[in-house]
């Protein structure tokens, strides 16, 4: 029954993707710092300064049953200094994948930190699948996260622990939702060029690494390309920002299933003074 | 770049504000599971008795090493100083006299802020006081800081084949049951200060093995005793041991324990053995000791001389049984190593053979420490002849009562470039030879070359120079190593090692050949963060099935590694460190096979009373063959690297508590869990569902 979405998505109610940016750069998003954050690695909250909202949507294969929508909000605690909130930034989202049939929906709370070189961050989901007919089960999955300056403002390092009580979904053959590790760096020569690699792993899954490439053209727009061997898709984007709005989209290609589309808009509810 | 200097500028600071007497530098604490990640490059057996290598590193670093009275060959033996570092340190020491500081090393030549920073929780610069000016032996004893008990409990939560009631097999002999508990038990006492005494007495129980007073059976509660008592630099007499102790002697090719790392990342200081001589004994491993007396005497002051004699019982499968429970592969024919005595089998194996050492070394040292040679004998004799399973491959091994084993070793320094060999013969006309030469071409080249050639018949139980098999017999081998500095904070290290095994083997029907390459580039952004890449491949043949024919055949089977690791501690109290692991495995033109690991490290301190480690690790593994190996934390003087096959999660938490100035705790849980899987392991060691769960406490009480 979980196949056809286990093949679409290389791994049904796992991490998944967060926001076009991180689609972009073929999912190698384990060091973002920006509201995506609070799924693509919950410590990356900690560096958000101002309250954002983003929505995020995205289409795979062009088949209405693979879609899924995401709403999300940041809130930093305390005031901003040095590029990061003092106490912390709390993060919520809400989830829904697929369609009547089958469909996924996630509840999740995280929180994140940032230090002096050092973010650390953690999160709860509730996960709840539903099979028309069959009904529903829910599992709580918790998940870590954190991120590294290895080298200040060139390299950045990132891990994500994604359910890692390895929740159980259904007792028949022992079904779980996936527990995931990620891990990646990142190298920033300059301010306008990103580099980014990571390998992920699923215990049920073979391993997958990924790479993505991000230029600032110019300050409100960038250009992203990237890919992934396990889910075999090339992919590309672009990233617009426009005054409090910033807005995303990336599309992916798989060889044999075509094209997936993703769109996100972020809202910063009051900007930061600089 | 800011940073060094940064710490540059504090250290100087320091240095200058230094007040008239002399302010000591504050030891870091040693950071040995990081140390050790940097010199074994890679574990790739559970074979080799890594736990007492361990525990042998860890005591030798724990001691500091007194710059001021430290020997050429002592500081060779720390592992982390290049020739021309040592040679430099010598130097300064014989024109400005001792070192008033450890902030003194950086005004030593060749001394970057990453050498120091990397010896300087294992080296101290205190005064050279006389022992006898600290009062009575026993009063210096009984004052001793360095002064611990502990006591060690560990045990597998799951229910295993072995433990379970006896049950008939299918031929209606009743099937092999472990004979004790599944709980581990461990119970040490040491107290010891560097270069006057050391005392210790150790007990341990393995997990299957029963507590029991038989004086018949020579069980004596425990299953294993150690106990010593060693003096050293008492005028003429440099060492007295009684009891249990260790040799290292030349190249370690006749008498060789403890300190060997051989090929790892570290490719040019570990590639020689260091002559330590004499040492005290308290590990657990149940071989490789001696047990009986040993003394160095410093005949003149250039010449020094070494006795010893060692009478004790060893595990060995005397009559050749026809049970298929003893292992028979090339570490272990004949003579058993494993400690284990948990069996009816293993019980009968227990010190089945009485072995009785004698011998000596004699070494002159020149008295700039520049040249050293030395000549080492040593007789085994045992009380009923060896015999070994009537193999092929083990026609040229050692069979009967007798074995002397004569050996010569040197060393010389000239310039930049160290030569060093031993050369040996064994009784029935074997030789084994190993040479070598480290040199530093520039500050920041360092090259190493190393030659072996052990004979088919070279016979020696207590060996352990560099080479591939885990003995030191049948093998050829060239082994050339590389370290480069390019620009600060990068190392890149490597070496090719290409060897030949001219007789048979265990599982090698035919004279076969290999090497083995790794390259590791190394990237310190900072003083306590790391990055580095590594790749490993050796090549190695082995019997393949060859339906039809007669003859055997062998055919390369190449396994290559991948490693990331990457490690920081961004704040005192928070370290990090990831892994990820990777290994193709191919047998001739098989299948590829691979095996990959994601590790996930994090260590938080707690004020001063609480550490809290733990890991989070996802293998996926093809087979067997790609098992991976990986490096875990443990409770002190621990050592654990599980082998990680099939699909799974490997977690652990480890929490050191210090209940007072006395007393100190570790706690530790790790669990395998693993998917699509119903039973974990075979044999009696069998356990139902997918979890193996192991607890670990342990207690250190300083008197």
């Amino acid at each position: 029954m979980l196949l056809p979405t286990a093949l679409a998505c290389a791994q049904g109610n796992g991490p998944g993707t967060r926001g076009a940016r991180a689609a972009g750069l073929g999912n190698a998003s384990v060091t973002l710092t920006d509201v995506w954050a609070i799924g693509n690695n919950v410590a990356g909250l900690g560096q958000v300064t101002s309250p954002t909202v983003g929505f995020y949507a995205e289409n795979r294969y062009l088949s209405r049953a693979l879609n899924t929508a995401v709403l999300a909000a940041a809130l930093p605690i305390g005031p901003a200094t040095d590029g990061k909130a003092t106490r912390g930034v709390v993060g919520f989202e809400a989830q829904r994948f697929g369609d009547k049939l089958y469909s996924e929906q996630r509840l999740g709370a995280g929180y994140g930190y940032r230090g002096s070189l050092i973010s650390v961050g953690a999160r709860f989901d509730v996960l709840q699948v539903s099979i028309e007919g069959l009904g529903s089960k829910r599992a709580v999955a918790v998940s870590l996260g954190g991120q590294a300056e290895v080298l200040p403002k060139k390299l950045y390092f990132g891990a994500y622990l994604y359910n890692l009580n390895q929740a159980k979904l259904a007792e028949y053959q022992n079904e779980r939702v996936p527990t995931v590790l990620k891990a990646g760096l990142s190298f920033r020569p300059t301010g306008k060029v990103m580099l980014n690699a990571e390998t992920e792993k699923d215990v049920d899954q073979a391993a997958d690494f990924k790479a993505g490439i991000e230029y600032q053209v110019i300050d409100a727009l960038a250009v992203r390309g990237g890919f992934s061997t396990l889910s075999r898709q090339t992919t590309g984007g672009v990233g617009l920002q426009a005054g409090q709005f910033r807005f995303d989209y990336a599309a992916a290609w798989h060889t044999a299933l075509g094209l997936s589309q993703h769109l996100a808009i972020g809202v910063q509810l009051n900007r930061a003074a600089k | 770049m800011k940073r060094t200097f940064l710490s540059l500028a504090a250290l100087t600071l320091l240095l200058a504000a230094r007040p008239a007497q002399a302010q000591e530098y504050v030891r870091p604490p040693a950071d040995l599971d990081r140390l050790v990640q940097e010199l074994f490059a890679e574990i790739q057996s559970d074979q080799v008795p890594y736990e007492d290598l361990y525990e042998t590193l860890l005591l030798y670093y724990q001691t500091p090493l007194n710059l001021n009275t430290a020997t050429r060959e002592e500081l060779r033996a720390l592992l982390l100083l290049s020739e021309t570092q040592i040679t430099a340190l010598l130097d300064h020491r014989a024109a400005q006299g001792n070192l008033i500081s450890l902030y003194e090393l950086q005004s030593v030549d060749g001394f970057d802020l990453r050498t120091i920073y990397r010896v300087s929780p294992f080296v101290a610069v205190q005064s050279n006081l006389g022992n006898a000016a600290r009062g009575p032996l026993w009063q210096r004893i009984a004052q001793e800081d360095n002064n611990a008990l502990f006591v060690r409990y560990e045990r597998v939560l799951q229910d295993r084949q072995g433990y379970a009631a006896p049950d008939t097999t299918s031929t209606g002999k009743p099937a092999s049951r472990y004979l004790g508990s599944p709980d581990k038990l461990l119970v040490r006492y040491r107290v010891s200060h560097q270069r006057d005494f050391s005392l210790g007495i150790t007990a341990e129980k393995d997990a299957g093995e029963p507590l029991t007073w038989s004086p018949g059976t020579r069980r004596y509660g425990a299953d294993f005793y150690s106990g010593h008592f060693v003096l050293q630099e008492r005028g003429k007499l440099k060492t007295l041991a009684l009891g249990d102790y260790q040799l290292q002697f030349g190249q370690g090719l006749l008498l060789s324990s403890g300190l060997q790392v051989g090929k790892g990342a570290e490719t040019i200081t570990t590639i020689r053995r260091s002559s330590l001589g004499v040492r005290p004994y308290s590990s657990v491993l149940e071989s490789t000791f001696f047990r009986g007396a040993a003394a160095t005497f410093n005949l003149t002051s250039t010449l020094r001389a070494s006795a010893f004699v060692s009478r004790k019982r060893v595990d060995a499968n005397v009559q050749t049984s026809a049970d298929s429970l003893a292992e028979f592969d090339e570490f272990s024919s004949g003579l058993l190593i494993t400690g284990f005595h948990r069996t009816a089998t293993e019980l009968a194996n227990r010190q089945a053979l009485r072995e009785t050492i004698g011998g000596g070394n004699l070494t002159y040292t020149s008295r700039s420490s520049n040249f050293s040679a030395g000549l080492t004998a040593v007789d085994t004799h045992f009380d009923k002849p060896l015999q070994r399973q009537p193999e092929l491959y083990n026609a040229f091994e050692f069979r009967g009562r007798h074995n002397l084993a004569i050996g010569v070793n040197y060393s010389y320094v000239i310039r930049n470039i160290i030569l060093f060999g031993e050369t040996a013969r064994s009784s029935g006309g074997g030789i084994g030879t190993v040479n070598g030469l480290l040199a530093s071409l520039a500050t920041n080249v360092d090259v190493s070359v190393l030659y072996r050639n052990y004979a088919r018949d070279f016979h020696t139980f207590y060996g352990n120079a560099l080479s591939e098999n885990t003995r030191n017999i049948n093998e050829k081998g060239l082994y050339v190593g590389l370290k480069v500095r390019p620009v600060s904070r990068w190392e890149v290290s490597a070496y090719y090692d290409q060897f030949s095994f001219p007789w048979l083997k265990f599982q090698a029907g035919t004279p076969t050949e290999g090497h083995d390459w790794l390259v590791r580039v190394a990237f310190s952004p900072s003083k306590t963060s790391l990055l580095y890449a590594q790749i490993r491949t050796r090549v190695k043949e082995y019997d393949v099935a060859a339906p039809g024919r007669n003859l055997p055949l062998t055919a390369p089977t190449q396994r290559r590694s991948l490693l990331l690791f990457y490690d920081t501690s961004p704040t005192l109290i928070l370290s990090l460190r990831t892994r990820l692991q990777g290994t193709h495995y191919r047998e001739d033109d098989g299948p590829q096979r691979s095996g990959y690991v994601l590790a996930q490290d994090a260590s938080v301190k707690i004020g001063r009373v609480l550490q809290l480690s733990g890991r989070y690790a996802l293998f996926d593994t093809d087979d067997f063959d790609t098992r991976q190996y990986v490096f875990e934390q443990d409770v002190l003087y621990a050592f654990s690297v599980p082998a990680l096959s099939g699909q799974g999660t490997r977690a652990y938490a480890i929490a050191e508590v210090k209940c007072s100035k006395h007393l100190t705790l570790w706690l530790r849980y790790a669990e395998t869990h693993y998917r699509h899987q119903n039973t974990v392991g075979s044999g009696l060691e069998e356990l139902q569902g997918p979890r193996r769960s192991e607890v670990k406490v342990q207690a250190r009480y300083k008197f």
